[in-house]
């Protein structure tokens, strides 16, 4: 006997509302990241200024979303309101149901520079980062998790360097291991790619996306790029910027391409050229060729 | 230590000999414009040998060169390692915390430019004892550039490291160890290197104040007192040696513990 068939008691209809409590979460999953008209404004010797200003953006478990906008107009500093590094003015950001306060262990950070520390070896590097951030494991656990991501971007061989003696790309998966190490299931990439030469951050494209994969796709990735062809390649939506100050979500644009996506064949896909195109004139719909002969 | 007997190597060396040279070649004018006023480098070289034959001598009213360069030393090592062991903290506290920086650096603003040699009748003044005294003068004149180099490394600590450590939940006692102190370590090393240079050139000038068993001491009483300007060239050149030697080791040291990013 299913609810849909019986007669509607007040007992029965009670027991409606439970079973929907209980599947409501399952075929509506809340938001992993719920950002609701987050403002943020620095207080600077001129003043205050508002870096960016009302904005809401929700994003779902599993989608990749990148943050595409000009130079300055906030896209770091909205990153940093998940990560918890900027505190919002006005609003708030919820990762997984909580309110962000602070950085936590759910959220992963892989930094503009990669950042990592240049007096520790690769495998310090990802162990002081897991020991800090993983409180709950013994230090055997937090020794294998260093081990299995490190092995994961295939720099095993190389745990004993210093940062110094790495090339760039291998330097951006050291920290990119670094964040999965900590087993997120956010994972916030701030131009993660943007020091990187052409070739190499292709390949940077393809590793991330199979990490991504291994990982069953259950991890929700927010990317900051100024990058269109990366954008439109790694992520499902990409949200363009207005430029700052008190910058704002211009439009949402959504990447309806099927993965796996490949490099070479997206390309001449003509969705892939109609956002391409778009994307294009929403960033720089201020230039014209008179602009350009001045 | 590898390829010591490149070309290149082979040229620097030659480069130090006519460097040599070239200063022995002035030295030997100048001795000869002075009629030996000034001893010639070979005058010189005997007395060398001389000061050299019992270098650890150390009875009470004869001591040799080497006892007396110990003892320079020995009050170089104690006033600078009090120096350093009070800079250190002190510099890191004014690099983490602006208030502390401004209650601090007008003091040390004010007493960085004074010469050293004025702390020593204060330092006779407090301890009565004029080798303590100049310990004293040593120990203020190693406090400033440690404080300053240390204070610089601490508040200059770059936003990406600091962001490490936020991201990932670093302790205080994790973000001490492991992103400020190795930071700021060529720093303090650099100071270091700084105060060293200082308190060496200073504790000769002590010395020749305060009396007792020293370099500065020697150079005084045996060269000038004692008329053997002989005597006073030696010890120039015993104390550049060893200035040479204490700042090359803290060139090494801030080297070894300097990391490209």
């Amino acid at each position: 006997m299913t609810t849909s068939t019986t007669i509607l008691s007040p007992a029965n209809v009670k027991a409606v509302s439970v079973a929907d409590n209980v599947l409501e979460p399952v075929l509506n999953p809340p938001p992993t990241i719920e950002i609701n008209s987050v403002t943020v404004s620095f207080k600077t010797p001129k003043g205050v200024y508002t870096a960016v200003k009302d904005i809401s953006l929700s994003v779902n478990k599993g989608e990749i979303i990148a943050l595409i906008g000009h130079s300055g107009c906030g896209k770091s500093t909205l990153m940093g309101t998940i990560s918890g590094m900027v505190k919002p003015s006005a609003g708030e950001v919820k990762a997984n149901g909580n309110v962000v306060t602070k950085p936590g262990p759910d959220r992963g950070v892989v930094f503009q520079n990669y950042s990592l520390l240049p007096w520790l070896s690769v495998y310090r590097n990802i162990y002081e980062a897991v020991d800090a951030a993983i409180k709950d494991k013994s230090a055997a656990e937090k020794k294998e998790l260093v081990e299995k991501n490190l092995k994961m971007v295939h720099l095993w061989e190389h745990k004993d360097k210093l940062p110094g003696h790495l090339s760039g790309g291998m330097k951006q998966r050291v920290a990119i291991a670094r964040a999965f190490a900590i087993s997120p299931s956010i994972l916030l990439l701030d131009e993660p790619f943007g020091a990187l030469d052409a070739l190499t951050k292709g390949t940077m494209h393809i590793e991330l996306l199979k990490l991504w994969n291994l990982d069953n796709r259950e991890k929700t990735i927010v990317m900051v790029t100024h990058d269109i062809e990366e954008a439109i390649f790694l992520s499902d939506r990409v949200v363009v910027m207005n430029n700052g100050p008190a910058a704002t979500i211009k439009e949402i644009v959504d990447v309806p391409l099927p993965r796996p996506r490949n490099k070479k064949d997206i390309v001449h896909d003509e969705t892939y050229i109609r956002i391409h195109d778009k994307l294009l004139s929403l960033l720089i719909d201020k230039f014209s060729i008179d602009d350009i002969k001045e | 230590m590898k390829n010591i007997f490149s070309l290149k190597s082979l040229w620097s060396t030659l480069y130090f000999f006519g460097g040599l040279a070239l200063m022995g070649g002035i030295w030997e004018l100048i001795s000869g414009v002075t009629k030996n006023e000034i001893p010639n480098p070979r005058m010189t070289w005997e007395v060398v040998k001389e000061v050299m034959q019992n270098p650890m001598q150390n009875d009470p009213d004869t001591k040799g060169i080497g006892v007396k360069l110990l003892s320079s030393l020995a009050r170089v090592g104690i006033g600078f390692g009090l120096g350093s062991l009070v800079a250190i903290p002190i510099g890191m506290l004014m690099g983490a915390s602006k208030i502390v920086m401004n209650i601090i650096n007008p003091m040390v603003q004010i007493l960085r430019p004074v010469s050293p040699l004025a702390w020593f009748p204060l330092g006779l003044a407090i301890f009565q004892d004029s080798p303590q005294a100049s310990v004293f003068m040593i120990f203020i004149c190693s406090l400033w550039p440690t404080l300053i180099n240390t204070a610089f490394g601490v508040a200059n600590i770059p936003q990406d490291h600091k962001n490490v450590g936020k991201a990932f939940g670093f302790s205080n006692r994790k973000y001490i160890t492991k992103i400020v102190v190795p930071y700021t370590l060529p720093h303090i090393l650099t100071g270091l290197r700084l105060s060293v240079g200082v308190a060496w050139m200073v504790i000769v000038a002590g010395e020749m104040l305060s009396g007792g068993i020293g370099l500065g001491y020697f150079v005084w009483e045996e060269g000038f007192n004692g008329g053997s300007i002989a005597k006073i060239l030696v010890a120039i050149i015993i104390i550049g040696i060893v200035g040479l030697l204490l700042d090359k080791i803290f060139m090494g040291l801030q080297k070894r513990f300097t990391y490209a990013i």
